[in-house]
C-alpha cells in the first residue's frame, strides 16, 4: 500500500469518523436535488410550448366556427413559432446541445461549482424513452382533439391526461437514476391527486376558450415547478450539511 | 494494521469521500465546499491523482476552462478498504 502507517489500537482514528461516513451520501442528495436549472429549462420549453399551443387550438377552434380570418392568423403565428424554434435549434442543438443548459447552469450554480451524478449510458432505456415519448405524444394530442371536438368533457381533460403523465412522469424519474431525487415524484404525485380531487367532484379545471391548453398543461407546470422549487431548497440544506462536515480548519487544511 | 497515509491525511479523506457520491465534481465545488484555498487544494488533488486515485478531466465551458475529478476505481477501492482497516483498528481497540 503506498506509504502506509502502522496504526497501534491506541494511536488516533480520525474524529468524527461516522460523520464523515455521511459525506458521500450529502454529496449524491446535493447533486440529485440542484435542479434549477432544469427548472429554468422547462419553465423555458413550457413557454415555448404555449406560444405553439396557443395558435393550434385558437387555430382548430376558428377552423369549427369556420373562421377564416382568425384561421389565417393562427396560420401565420404558429409559422413564426416554428421558425422560431428551428433558430433555437440550430443554435442549441445537434453539436451546441447541452450549451443552453450549462449556461443556465453557470448562471444559477456558478459560484458553487458543478457535482453530477452519472446519465444513464444504457442503449435499451434509450429506446424506452423514444417509445414512452411517442406514447405520451399520442395521448396528448389524442386528448386534445377530443376536448376540442367535445368528445371529452373539459373537466375530465386532466384526469384523462393523468393516466398518460403519472406513469410517464414515475417512468422517466427511474429512468434517469441515479440523477434525480425522490422529492421530484412529488411532480406525478400532485398531479394524480389533482386528478382524483377532480373526479370527486373538486372544481379545479378551467373552461372557456382556452380550457384545453390550460387543463393540460396548467397543472403540469405547477406542479413540476414546486417539485423542482422544493428540490432546489432541499439541495441547499444538503449543501450545508455537507460544507459542516467536510469544512476544514485552518491548520487541518495544510496537511502535508 | 496498515492505514494508507494517502488517504488518512484529513483533506484528501474529505475529497474522495466526497467524489465517492458523485460521478464526478469540478475544482470549485471542492474548493468552496472543504473551505481551501486553491494552492492547498490543488497539492491535494496532484497528490491522489500521482497515487492513482483520481482521473482528471479538463475542458471548456464555452469559454471557461473547466477541471473535473471523477474517483478511479483504484480510488474507489483504497478507499473502502481504509475504512475497513480503520473500522478495525476502532473494534480492536474497544475490545
Amino acid at each position: 500500500m503506498k506509504g502506509a502507517i502502522i496504526m497501534n489500537k491506541e494511536d488516533h482514528t480520525p474524529r468524527d469518523s461516522d460523520k464523515l461516513k455521511e459525506i458521500p451520501k450529502w454529496s449524491r442528495r446535493y447533486a440529485q436535488n440542484r435542479k434549477l436549472t432544469v427548472l429554468v429549462l422547462t419553465a423555458i420549453i413550457t413557454f415555448i410550448g404555449g406560444f405553439v399551443a396557443f395558435p393550434i387550438s385558437l387555430g382548430i377552434a376558428a377552423i369549427i366556427r369556420g373562421d377564416m380570418l382568425v384561421t389565417g392568423i393562427c396560420a401565420v403565428l404558429f409559422t413564426a413559432v416554428l421558425i422560431v424554434l428551428i433558430i433555437f435549434t440550430f443554435k442549441f442543438g445537434d453539436k451546441n446541445r447541452g450549451l443552453l443548459d450549462q449556461k443556465i447552469d453557470q448562471w444559477i450554480y456558478g459560484k458553487e461549482g458543478t457535482a453530477s451524478l452519472p446519465t444513464s449510458r444504457s442503449t435499451k432505456k434509450k429506446w424506452l424513452d423514444v417509445v414512452s415519448g411517442i406514447a405520451i405524444s399520442i395521448c396528448i394530442l389524442g386528448s386534445m382533439y377530443l376536448a376540442m371536438d367535445g368528445y371529452l368533457s373539459f373537466k375530465y381533460l386532466q384526469p384523462v391526461l393523468a393516466v398518460c403523465f403519472v406513469p410517464f412522469l414515475v417512468f422517466q424519474y427511474f429512468l434517469q437514476q441515479p440523477r434525480l431525487g425522490p422529492l421530484l415524484l412529488l411532480c406525478p404525485a400532485l398531479y394524480a391527486i389533482h386528478a382524483i380531487l377532480i373526479i370527486a367532484g373538486v372544481p379545479i379545471y378551467f373552461t372557456g376558450t382556452f380550457a384545453v391548453p390550460l387543463n393540460m398543461f396548467l397543472p403540469l407546470f405547477g406542479y413540476t415547478f414546486l417539485a423542482y422549487i422544493i428540490a432546489h431548497i432541499y439541495s441547499r440544506h444538503a449543501l450545508k450539511k455537507l460544507k459542516v462536515i467536510a469544512h476544514l480548519e485552518g491548520g487541518t487544511a495544510n496537511g502535508d | 494494521m496498515e492505514i494508507d497515509k494517502i488517504i488518512h491525511e484529513p483533506a484528501r479523506l474529505r475529497i474522495m469521500m466526497i467524489l465517492n457520491g458523485l460521478e464526478k465534481a469540478d475544482f470549485t465545488f471542492l474548493a468552496t465546499t472543504l473551505g481551501l484555498t486553491r494552492g492547498n487544494l490543488n497539492r491535494h488533488l496532484e497528490k491522489l491523482e500521482s497515487a492513482g486515485y483520481l482521473k482528471v478531466k479538463r475542458s471548456f465551458k464555452g469559454k471557461v476552462r473547466n477541471t473535473s475529478y471523477q474517483l478511479t476505481r483504484e480510488g474507489s477501492k483504497a478507499l473502502a478498504q481504509y475504512w475497513e482497516n480503520l473500522d478495525a483498528i476502532r473494534q480492536s481497540g474497544q475490545t
